[in-house]
Parts: C-alpha cells; structure tokens; sequence
C-alpha cells in the first residue's frame, strides 16, 4: 500500500508539470488547465494501474488529457459530454499510442505551438495579423490596440472578430 | 504605426455587433488568464475561433505553460486523501438535514453558514480548500475570540480573512458568480433574495462545478451531479422519490452526496465578502 502510493506521486511529479503544460496550450488559460490537470490526475488514483511501465502510463495520462480537453470544448461546440470515465475505461493496450509519440509531445510544446502561431500570422492579411499581435502576443486592451492601429474601439473589435475567424479555418486546413 | 491603411469594415448587422460584443467578453476573459464561459460563444464557429484564441494566447505567454506551485502540492494533497480514502469517497456518507433558517427579513439576508464544513473530512472534494483545511486546527476562535464552530454539519474551524469576492449588484435574485482566493474557489449565488457562498468543487471526486442559471443549479460535467443554491445534491435518489424527480435531469443521480462547502459570508456596503482560509 505504501509502496503503491510512493510509486504514484513519483508518477505525478514525474508527470504534472508537462501535462499541465499539454493541456494549458490547448485551453490556454489557468482556471481550466488546471481543473483538467486536477480531473486526469484524480482519474488516474481511480484507474491507471501503477505498475505498467513508463512508456505505458506516460501514454495513459497524454490520452486521458486529450479526452479531457476534447470535453472542455465540446461544451462550447455545445456537444453533449462523452465523459472521461467512458472514453477511458482503462487499459486498451491496441489504443495505447508508442510511447515515443506521447514522450514527444513532452517538452517542446511551447516551441512548436509558438511556430504555429508565427506561421498563422504570417498567412493572414497584414492588418488581421496585426491586430491579432497587439491583442496576443503584445497583450493590449481592445483600446490600445485600437489607438496603435489608427482605428475606432469598434473597428478594432470587428477587425479581430474576423481576423480570429480567418485564423480559424486556416487552423483548419492546417488540421 | 498605422503606416498600412486598415480597411474600414463595411456596416454591420444589429446581430454581427451583438456577437462581436458577445466574442469580446469571451476574449476578455481568456486574455485576463481567466475562465472564459461557453455561454459568450454562440456557434461552432466561434467555438472555432475561441479555440484559435486559446492556443495563441498559450502561445503568446511560455510562462503561463508553468503551473502554479501552489496548485500542484494542493492537487497532490488531494491525490494522496483520494488514494487513501477512496473506498469512502465512493460511498459517501448520506446528506445530512439541515436545520430551517429562520424568515429573512430584509431582502437580503446572510447564511450564518460555516467556514470550511466538510462531511467526509475532506475526502477527495476540499479541492483548493484542502491545503487550508489541512493547516488549521478544529476548534480554534475567530480572531475577534468567538467560536467559529458551524451548524453540526462537520466543520473546520481556523484563521481566516474577509476576502471581498463580489459586489452585491453582481449577484441579482438567481444569479452566481465565480471567485477564487488563494485557499477557496467558490461560488457567490442569490438563492431568491438570499446571499451565500458555495464550494465550486464537487463533493464527488473534485470536478469544477458550473452554474446553470436555468435550473438554478450547480452542475457538475463529470457524472452530473447537481446542486441546488443551498449546496445540497438536487438531483439524488432520496431527493427524487421525495419530490417527484428533478427538473433539469431525465435520471436520479445514483450517490448519495454530502452538500458543498459553505464559507460564511458577510455584506457590507456593496460588497460580498467570504471567510477564507490563511494560506
């Protein structure tokens, strides 16, 4: 019993920090990529059998966090819920992915979203670009961005609603 | 800077504004590090969008991929309670009856509710007020000397501030809104008229509970638990024979449940105040 729970917060802190990170890049703020961090971790004390090994659990959690973040939106789709509990009920060694894969997706998550995003605002028209990079990267309000564009609180407003939809369906095409 | 020439937009539709607004406030939220509600995003659309919004800003700010140190020995404080004690939070103990308040007076009345009353010591659903809980002993005073003890509900008793979390304006007759302090995240609702504080963590396994103002409840998006505006299960077994089922479910919910935590609560002037825990 102590052994077990001596080998499952080595798994957490082997593993919180990444997943948190995972998640956080997908939600992209701190409330929610917490909560989903809380609720894979909880799910894993319930179902991740401890002694699988490593490349094993690191591919559990990465799943479980996918499917976690895939419910955190599907309530702004406004898709019914499928659930951790079912998407995840336990070991199905033919679905877990290579360890390689999920150990991958460990670290350079920051770079490889930061060059996602540099490649997207360069495909966009200059001024979607540019409005999304006062908002985004440089953090001004709908004001000052406003202002540094030589354009209305409104305009500004209306420039980025579109400049975010375009960006969208880039995204979408990117897959 | 504004060296290129932004085109104009042409004139909007009533309709484009309002979601343009509406986007906004989804914006707003995400930029603030905040959380951002599904009800500001009208369409798959601009689920899309949000969803592009998401990423950039995560990408926008590497330090924000850096969780809070705070969060992850709370979370590992929970873990460790749910490991050692997940026979009882499976089979949690029934929901006790609460004693009838007495008839509010003014429009506004406050709950004498308790700090940090926990049923099952805590089990897996202190969530972010674990730590709190965990630091305080029972049975210590307030700071101005009295007994801070709750209502028999279970309670931890301890040192504690006010921490303003609302205005009173922002919370109307079946409103709610959500705050966070260090030790406690939480819910401010007006349960027609009545001001309280409730524990946005489910009592079940920990999962963030969200307000549906349609159903006056809290819900909660992992087995679909959901609270009534005085922290009690709605939707259970027991609730449901009594009552006749409950509106916002087509099923009881199978586990009995112990109710939310509920910090007590002050007004003064305008603003709502939560006793919470010292970190």
């Amino acid at each position: 019993m102590t052994a077990a729970r001596g080998r499952f917060e080595e798994i957490y802190d082997a593993h919180v920090v990444p997943i948190y990170r995972f998640i956080y890049a997908r939600v992209g703020n701190r409330p929610d990529a917490e909560d989903l961090t809380a609720q894979v971790f909880m799910r894993a004390v319930e179902q991740l059998d401890t002694e699988r090994d490593e490349g094993q659990i690191v591919s559990w959690l990465y799943r479980v966090s996918q499917n976690a973040i895939a419910d955190h939106w599907r309530a702004f789709y406004r898709l019914p819920l499928v659930g951790t509990e079912q998407v995840a009920p336990g070991w199905e060694p033919a679905a877990v992915e290579p360890s390689g894969a999920a150990a991958e997706a460990d670290a350079p998550d920051a770079d490889r979203s930061h060059i996602r995003v540099q490649s997207l605002l360069h495909r966009l028209p200059a001024h979607y670009a540019r409005v999304l990079e006062l908002r985004f990267l440089q953090r001004l309000s709908v004001a000052e961005t406003a202002d540094e564009m030589g354009i209305t609180r409104g305009n500004a407003k209306v420039l980025q609603y579109r400049a975010l939809r375009k960006a969208a369906l880039l995204g979408e095409a990117d897959g | 800077m504004a060296d290129e020439r932004v085109p104009e937009p042409r004139e909007l539709r009533p309709d484009e504004a309002d979601a343009v607004e509406r986007f906004e406030r989804y914006l707003d939220a995400l930029l603030a590090d905040g959380r951002p509600s599904p009800e500001d995003v009208a369409d798959v659309d601009e689920a899309e969008m949000a969803r592009t919004a998401a990423e950039l800003s995560a990408a926008a700010v590497p330090e924000s991929l850096e969780p809070d140190a705070a969060f992850v020995e709370q979370l590992r404080l929970r873990m460790r309670q749910a490991d050692q004690g997940i026979a009882s939070v499976q089979v949690p103990p029934p929901v006790r009856p609460r004693p009838v308040e007495p008839e509010p007076r003014g429009r506004l009345r406050i709950t004498r509710r308790q700090l940090l009353g926990t049923g099952l010591a805590g089990a897996a659903g202190l969530a972010a007020g674990a730590l709190g809980a965990s630091v305080l002993g029972v049975g210590r005073n307030a700071p101005d000397g009295t007994p801070i003890w709750d209502d028999g509900s279970g309670l931890v008793a301890g040192q504690g501030f006010w921490a303003p979390v609302a205005s009173v304006a922002d919370v109307p007759p079946g409103g709610a809104v959500r705050f966070s302090t260090a030790a406690f995240d939480g819910y401010v609702v007006n349960d027609a008229g009545e001001i309280r504080a409730l524990s946005s963590v489910c009592t079940h396994m920990g999962c963030t509970l969200h307000f549906r103002p349609d159903w006056q409840d809290l819900r909660c998006p992992c087995h679909g638990a959901s609270f009534d505006l005085k922290g009690d299960l709605a939707n259970g077994r027991d609730r449901w024979r009594q009552t006749g089922g409950y509106r916002g479910d087509a099923h009881a919910y199978d586990v009995a449940l112990p109710p939310l935590v509920r910090p007590k609560v002050k007004i003064e002037g305008d603003q709502v105040f939560v006793w919470t825990a010292q970190v």
